[in-house]
């Protein structure tokens, strides 16, 4: 197959703040797909025992689709649904957007059971702290994961290092901890170089006038499908700012000033509870790097106050509770 | 200006001559258009709707509640519920606001010569039946029976009160007045009841008579097996059904229900039109 | 005998039209993204990779003032935008999935009421199509009447050839004008043979019965099992060379401002609901199904042709992997 449209090399080709570390991809597959496989059965053994036993009522998972590799969530209602659930390098989904209450009527009622990576564990964190579900109202089965297929990658080859999302190559958690059921073992990893952190790194060298200009570009592109919103856990705002109008706080057309405060208004919003999956940045179809922004604020909460989303269920985030020895400097 | 006059979604600038409180918060606004060669060409049927603009917050839809009879003026009436309607409702007589239009289709008004006409609305749904009901009464030799049979929720939510008392005023139409149980105040001398119980209480004869039906939903769902009850055929039954609207041209794509697109095919419908649709208004 | 062009000549043809002052769009290349922009030079057009937003924002921009207004001392004043200065413009470069759309969108454009802003810009662009010598496995141009060398919608039509070049074929008065403007350019056709045109490996649709049974089938299972999973996101409707929902909008002050049309889309909860928070269309799967309904049996009904070129973005980009063509062929198998 030739090049057309999400099928190329690396999301940031030809562009020089990536080609340094070019040398350092690896284009061999980065482990065994039997790791895969394994994973797929187990998923599929738990949902038909759990399907048997009826204590849930669906389990959300992911189905093969219909081209070569790819990947869709499915809400498997039935015993059959069930066992054509696939664990694969295409299962870049969040499935933790399904509890949040935006898409919880996609679901029916009763206990549910949800597959989970370890990065969308962290997403599941935060809901139970947020209060959009209990710990008991889900049953987690977890993956052990080796890596998903980055938003640029041919989903019909193997995972290889140059083809892993960049969220991959700084993973903590590719064995999720707390579960109901560890899906499948998790094979010897590659230590991969980071890709963000790098790219972070280059915008905080930058002077504000040289990242504002980088920002702008970068927002000039967005057409406000909303994308990004839509397949964020955390954007389950019954009203979101942006589509309110009294006042219009958020222009709606896709032009610099409503483009720059929807993005700086979401980045804002979920200062403190993005929980890092980058689905924001995997699903924008104009490849804003949404995360970077992201993970600054998280890197900023991070160095502020100790604070982390994600790692266990939290009632008060940091920007939603005081302590005496909170760093204020920023106050002028 | 380039290409002049092609800018469909151009209005046409009117002020506003005056306002009247119908209710709380609905309010209708009596507009003459600027230009003198508009005034005078602005032509529109009883049934068609207008897109109102309030500079700066944007564009609404509703109908034309002015009779096409009564020249000079057009009329609108709307609740102050969003962006729009509340910028309108901040308007004062004199300020200009924005008219496109007339846009979508319109009651056949010569088909119902020389029938009965039973008009049957609810709540602020009286408007686009209100400039049918004075066009028929300013051509009322052409009609046999009229009988409108109106209700709202509570006697301050009955809009064009002044007009009810004229109504019944008049010994050439029959006006029925409603409120819904518990609506009415201690001096109310209309009926208590919700409109499909009402019209079935007064049965208008199904006999060479056309019915009107405007109002929410709930409404309508219950009076058409009512007028069905009363031998009204489904082509003798028209209404107006209204989705959101943002161009009112056919091509922004929201207001379709099925292939029926309500800004250009309606908004009037007969009752058999609107059972052929989707479910979906 | 045909009359073809080398790549360097067609680069030089670009050139030649920008010096005269005609606006040049074409695919061009940004970091790794590469969308139809105003080229400033030949050596921009980028012809490897299918645009990832379609060609429709030539005609169609996401968002254009359609009106300024201002208030002064009490009174308004309106203005339009001088539509006349709207730049002659060439489309290069336009595969046949995006050079079919045009024509298609003309029909809801001018139905009635003549939309000038779209009608103004179809008037002053050439489209240069070129046949489709790669595809992917969400192409399905072949199963939706489009293909590889469909000609319609362009004006003037390349053919890429082995060894580089293009044969260079007129398809329309348009077309053959620019042909004759830069004759100079051309070359008699020699010996090269055309390269293999990429034909989609997909299943064929049949959109009649497709149709037929989308016209029985307003309530069925399968929209809530395609569209439980949809995130309710535009990315669809808005890399679609089809699609053509929008929003009017007023954005500035009651001082002064503009009236904007911007892309919309029926994905959105939001796109139908009623200011009385009545919404007719009010869960994801009934605005799923009006997509598919809107493209395959409403667009049919009203104006006798199918709202897709089956390019096949909303397939690649669809953040859920929602796959219309998966979606037609179940419909079509029943």
């Amino acid at each position: 197959m030739a090049a057309l449209g999400r099928h190329r090399a690396c999301p940031y080709k030809g562009t020089n703040y990536m080609t340094v570390n070019n040398q350092n991809i690896d284009t061999s597959p980065l482990v065994d797909p039997a790791c895969y496989a394994a994973a797929t059965a187990a998923i599929r053994a738990e949902a038909a025992r759990l399907f048997e036993t009826g204590e849930v009522t669906a389990v959300v998972g992911y189905r093969a689709g219909r081209r070569a590799g790819t990947v869709m969530p499915e809400v498997a209602v039935t015993a059959e649904a069930a066992a054509q659930l696939i664990f694969s390098p295409g299962c870049q989904n969040n499935l933790t957007l399904f509890l949040s209450k935006a898409k919880r009527d996609a679901l029916p009622k009763g206990k549910v059971a949800i597959v989970v990576k370890g990065c969308d564990l962290r997403a599941l964190a935060g809901l139970i702290g947020e209060s959009q579900l209990k710990r008991d109202e889900v049953h987690v089965i977890g993956v052990a994961c080796p890596g998903v297929y980055g938003a640029a990658a041919d989903h019909s080859r193997p995972l290889t290092a140059d083809s892993a999302a960049k969220k991959c190559r700084e993973c903590k958690v590719h064995l999720p901890e707390g579960v109901d059921l560890v899906a499948g073992t998790l094979p010897e990893l590659k230590e991969l170089p980071p890709l963000e952190a790098q790219e972070l790194a280059r915008l905080e060298a930058m002077t504000p006038q040289e990242r504002w200009a980088f920002w702008t570009e970068q927002f000039s592109r967005c057409i406000r499908c909303l994308a990004c919103r839509q397949v964020c856990p955390f954007c389950f705002c019954t009203q979101c700012l942006c589509d309110r109008n009294r006042p219009q706080a958020v222009d709606t057309s896709p032009r610099p000033a409503g483009n720059t405060a929807w993005h700086l208004v979401r980045a804002m919003h979920l200062a403190g509870r993005c929980s890092g999956c980058a689905e924001c940045e995997r699903v924008c179809p104009m490849d804003i790097p949404l995360n970077l922004l992201n993970r600054k604020m998280a890197q900023e909460l991070y160095e502020l106050y100790g604070f982390e989303a994600g790692t266990q269920p939290q009632e008060q985030g940091a920007l939603t509770s005081y302590r005496d020895d909170d760093d204020e400097s920023f106050i002028k | 200006m380039c290409i002049p006059d092609k800018n469909i979604y151009k209005p046409h600038l009117a002020t506003i001559e005056s306002i009247v409180d119908e209710t709380p918060d609905v309010r209708t606004l009596r507009l003459v258009f600027q230009d003198e060669a508009v005034r005078e060409n602005f032509a529109f049927r009883a049934g068609q709707f207008a897109e109102y603009s309030a500079f700066g917050s944007g564009e609404s839809t509703f109908c034309i509640a002015s009779a096409p009879t009564r020249g000079g003026y057009i009329e609108c009436c709307f609740r102050a519920v969003g962006r729009v309607t509340e910028a309108l409702r901040r308007l004062e007589v004199g300020e200009t606001i924005g008219v496109r239009g007339p846009y979508g289709n319109s009651f056949p008004i010569e088909a119902f010569f020389g029938k009965n006409l039973v008009f049957v609305a609810g709540g602020i749904a009286l408007p686009p039946l209100r400039t049918l009901i004075w066009q028929c009464l300013d051509w009322r030799d052409k009609f046999g029976d009229i009988t409108i049979i109106y209700g709202a929720r509570t006697e301050s939510d009955l809009v064009y009160k002044h007009e009810l008392a004229e109504w019944q005023q008049r010994s050439d139409v029959r006006l029925v007045r409603t409120v819904d149980p518990g609506g009415n105040g201690p001096e109310w001398d209309g009926q208590v009841g919700f409109v499909p119980t009402v019209l079935e209480q007064v049965a208008p004869s199904a006999d060479n008579t056309i019915a009107l039906v405007c109002g929410p939903p709930i409404m309508i769902k219950f009076t058409l097996p009512v007028l069905e009850k009363l031998g009204f055929t489904d082509n003798a039954i028209y209404t107006t059904l209204e989705n959101r609207m943002k161009c009112g041209l056919g091509k922004c794509g929201r207001c379709n229900v099925g292939n029926v697109y309500v800004c250009k095919d309606g908004p009037v419908f007969t009752a058999a039109q609107v059972k052929a649709m989707p479910q979906e208004f | 005998m045909p009359k073809t062009i080398t790549e360097q000549n067609l680069h030089h043809l670009i050139d030649a039209l920008l010096a005269e002052g005609v606006r040049v769009i074409g695919p061009k290349r940004a970091d790794a993204l590469t969308i139809y922009a105003p080229l400033a030079n030949g050596e921009e057009l980028d012809l490897d990779q299918l645009p990832r937003r379609s060609a429709k924002e030539a005609f169609f921009p996401p968002c254009e003032t359609i009106l300024s207004f201002e208030k002064r001392d009490g009174k308004i004043t309106v203005s339009d935008p001088d539509l006349n200065r709207l730049p002659e413009t060439v489309l290069i470069g336009v595969r046949p999935c995006d050079a079919v759309a045009p024509g298609i969108l003309d029909a809801v454009f001018s139905w009635d009421y003549d939309d000038p802003f779209y009608l103004e810009r179809r008037k002053r662009t050439t489209i240069i199509g070129i046949a489709c010598t790669s595809a992917d496995d969400a192409c399905f141009c072949t199963a939706v009447g489009c293909s590889p060398d469909a000609r319609k919608g362009s004006d003037l039509f390349l053919v890429p050839l082995q060894g580089g070049g293009f044969v260079v074929e007129a398809m329309d008065g348009k077309g053959s004008a620019l042909k004759a403007r830069y004759e100079a350019l051309l070359a008699t056709s020699g010996s090269a043979q055309p390269l293999p045109l990429a034909v989609p490996a997909v299943d064929s649709l049949d959109l009649e019965k497709i149709r037929t049974w989308l016209a029985g089938n307003f309530e069925h299972p399968l929209w809530q099992e395609i569209a439980s999973r949809c995130a309710g996101c535009g990315a669809c409707a808005f890399l679609c060379p089809a699609c053509h929902c929008f929003d009017i909008v007023d954005e500035g002050g009651e001082a002064g401002g503009c009236r904007r049309k911007h892309w919309d889309a029926c994905g959105f909860g939001k796109f139908t609901m009623h200011a009385s928070a009545h919404n007719p269309r009010d869960v994801q799967p009934q605005r799923y199904r009006n997509r598919i309904m809107h493209k395959f049996k409403y667009y049919a009904d009203k104006f006798n042709q199918t709202l897709c070129t089956g390019c096949g973005r909303c397939i690649r980009w669809c953040p859920v992997g929602i796959d219309i063509k998966a979606v037609l062929d179940e419909i079509n198998k029943k």
